[in-house]
């Protein structure tokens, strides 16, 4: 008993020190980032870098005013980013899940359209922003400029995990008398659940990326892309800075969220 | 139900030609019959028993189940699988209520059937385990009364216990002769150790090397459970070793079979 309780109290106090250390090394780092981000601002005197206390005042007043010029607070700007970023990560998936199905499963599928997808492929979705702003207008240019950063992600994912599928599995189901629609829904969907949600995690980081590249050419009821380049323009520094730090904020949520529900559901699924 | 194969023969093309896997097989097993096909690795003996299954298709010859021609897989012949083909995301009630959930059959009904078979296979406790949960013995009992609960005529069983340690794949012979007495199924049941065949089988049908066809078949009646350690067990296990042992050096030395 004496010599088990030695044992567990040391690898507590063991977990205890490395716990400790990873939480001060974070604060040490943070420490430094600041510090040298003081350091810059006051040295370089410059409006458009602004000591991180001045940011973090505008980064709260951006959320409790409504700015002047804009008539709209940060949570109007983040809520129009959202409803095109949603509009058009709806519309990839929507697009992806029965193209990406079908290219897995049949090869004729598969042979005919991969073509036109390794000419798009290449092109960063952000080189459509100009052409697409023209034809789709401000509201549906940036939603579509989603559309496809999230579609090919997406879509080669699904792909994959329909070519993945465990052999044995589908012959276990074949013994089991399955026709070919059973196959496809109880078998092959199933199967390819993980690797859909691992592409939609990709697709969100893609999509955000895109979304404010787009807002900032050109956008119309607002949007935090959108939000930043204003504040650049109308020299309102630290606000501008606020903007990009709601847009690494959001960023993280959603793709964190993203990241948690990809592991509860392969949990789920029993894969480990 | 009495299975019979005739004339199968299999080709897979080549580059060049052809391969004959399976050439002229013939056998017939009879109702609640328990057959084991031994033979030496590349014999063909797990592509026998998916054209069995329909799961891969016969080059001719015929193949019936109680005087009907098989066409294809069907859910009268059910498989049990080497490495076990679960479905992952599935607990284990729900692997053994695929095949009554595709035959649509009303809940109440595939509850009654799923617990039995739970039951018959010993996984009491472990109904909503997926399979990861489960250790390799524990699996293949899955895999087993999956089979089992959509009540096939047949069994087939590709070398289900080779991915077994061997303390878990002689407790499993034993569980499963167990099953089977219960059952009574026809089973015809692939395995690359003579040890097993000579536990498990009514008859055991050993196989050519590639392309493989029948070339003796034992009948054991003894009463079961077999004592392993007997004088006559180990004497037909020698008999049937050296019947391989030769198989396997004729092929590999390139002579050819009279």
């Amino acid at each position: 008993m004496r010599a088990g309780g030695k044992v567990l109290g040391l690898i507590s106090r063991d977990r205890l020190i490395t716990d400790s250390k990873t939480v001060l090394i974070t604060i040490a780092s943070l420490i430094v980032f600041i510090a040298t981000w003081f350091a810059i601002s006051i040295y370089s005197n410059l409006a458009y870098i602004p000591p991180p206390d001045k940011v973090a005042v505008a980064f709260f007043d951006s959320f409790t005013h409504k700015d002047i010029s804009l008539g709209t607070n940060m949570w109007d700007n983040i809520f129009a980013s959202l409803g095109r970023f949603g509009i058009g990560f709806v519309m990839a998936f929507l697009l992806a899940l029965p193209l990406g199905l079908a290219m897995g499963y049949f090869k004729l599928a598969q042979l005919f359209i991969n073509p036109i997808v390794e000419i798009f492929r290449p092109i960063p979705p952000i080189a459509w922003v100009p052409i697409f702003l023209l034809i789709f207008g401000l509201f549906w240019g940036p939603v579509v400029v989603i559309f496809l950063g999230v579609l090919f992600p997406l879509l080669s994912n699904i792909i994959f995990g329909v070519k993945s599928v465990d052999k044995p599995l589908i012959d276990a189901a074949k013994t089991l008398g399955a026709n070919r629609l059973q196959l496809f829904t109880k078998v092959i969907l199933p199967y390819t659940i993980p690797f859909i949600m691992a592409g939609i995690t990709i697709g969100l980081g893609i999509g955000w990326m895109c979304i404010v590249a787009a807002e900032m050419i050109g956008a119309v009821g607002g949007g935090v892309g959108f939000y930043i380049n204003f504040m650049k323009d109308i020299g309102r520094f630290d606000f501008m800075y606020a903007g990009m730090v709601v847009i690494a904020i959001l960023g993280l949520v959603t793709v964190g969220a993203s990241r948690y529900v990809e592991n509860k559901l392969n949990s789920r699924m029993g894969v480990k | 139900m009495t299975l019979k194969i005739t004339d199968l023969v299999k080709k897979f093309p080549k580059e060049e030609g052809e391969l004959i896997a399976i050439e002229n097989f013939n056998l017939e097993i009879k109702d609640r019959e328990f057959v084991c096909v031994l033979g030496p690795s590349g014999c063909g003996k797990t592509t026998l028993l998916r054209i069995v299954a329909g799961l891969e298709t016969k080059t001719s010859g015929s193949l019936h189940l109680d005087g009907r021609e098989i066409m294809g897989p069907g859910s009268d012949r059910g498989m049990v699988f080497q490495e076990f083909a679960l479905f992952p995301w599935r607990t284990v009630r729900r692997n053994i209520e695929f095949g009554l959930e595709i035959g649509k059959m009303p809940s109440a009904e595939k509850k009654r059937i799923s617990d039995e078979y739970i039951t018959l296979v010993g996984l009491k406790g472990f109904e909503d385990s997926h399979p990861y949960e489960l250790s390799g013995g524990m699996k293949q009992r899955v895999g087993i009364a999956r089979a089992l609960a959509n009540n096939p005529a047949v069994l087939l069983m590709d070398e289900p216990f080779g991915a077994l340690d061997a303390q878990t794949r002689n407790m499993m012979q034993k569980e499963l002769l167990r099953i089977w007495e219960q059952t009574m199924k026809t089973v015809m049941f692939i395995t690359h150790s003579v040890d097993e065949a000579c536990y498990l089988a009514d008859r055991i049908v050993v196989m050519t090397s590639r392309p493989g066809t029948v070339k003796e078949i034992f009948t054991i009646d003894w009463p079961r459970p077999r004592d392993r350690a007997s004088v006559e067990f180990a004497a037909l296990r020698k008999k049937i070793l050296a019947e391989l042992e030769r198989e396997v050096y004729d092929s590999s030395s390139g002579s050819v079979r009279p």
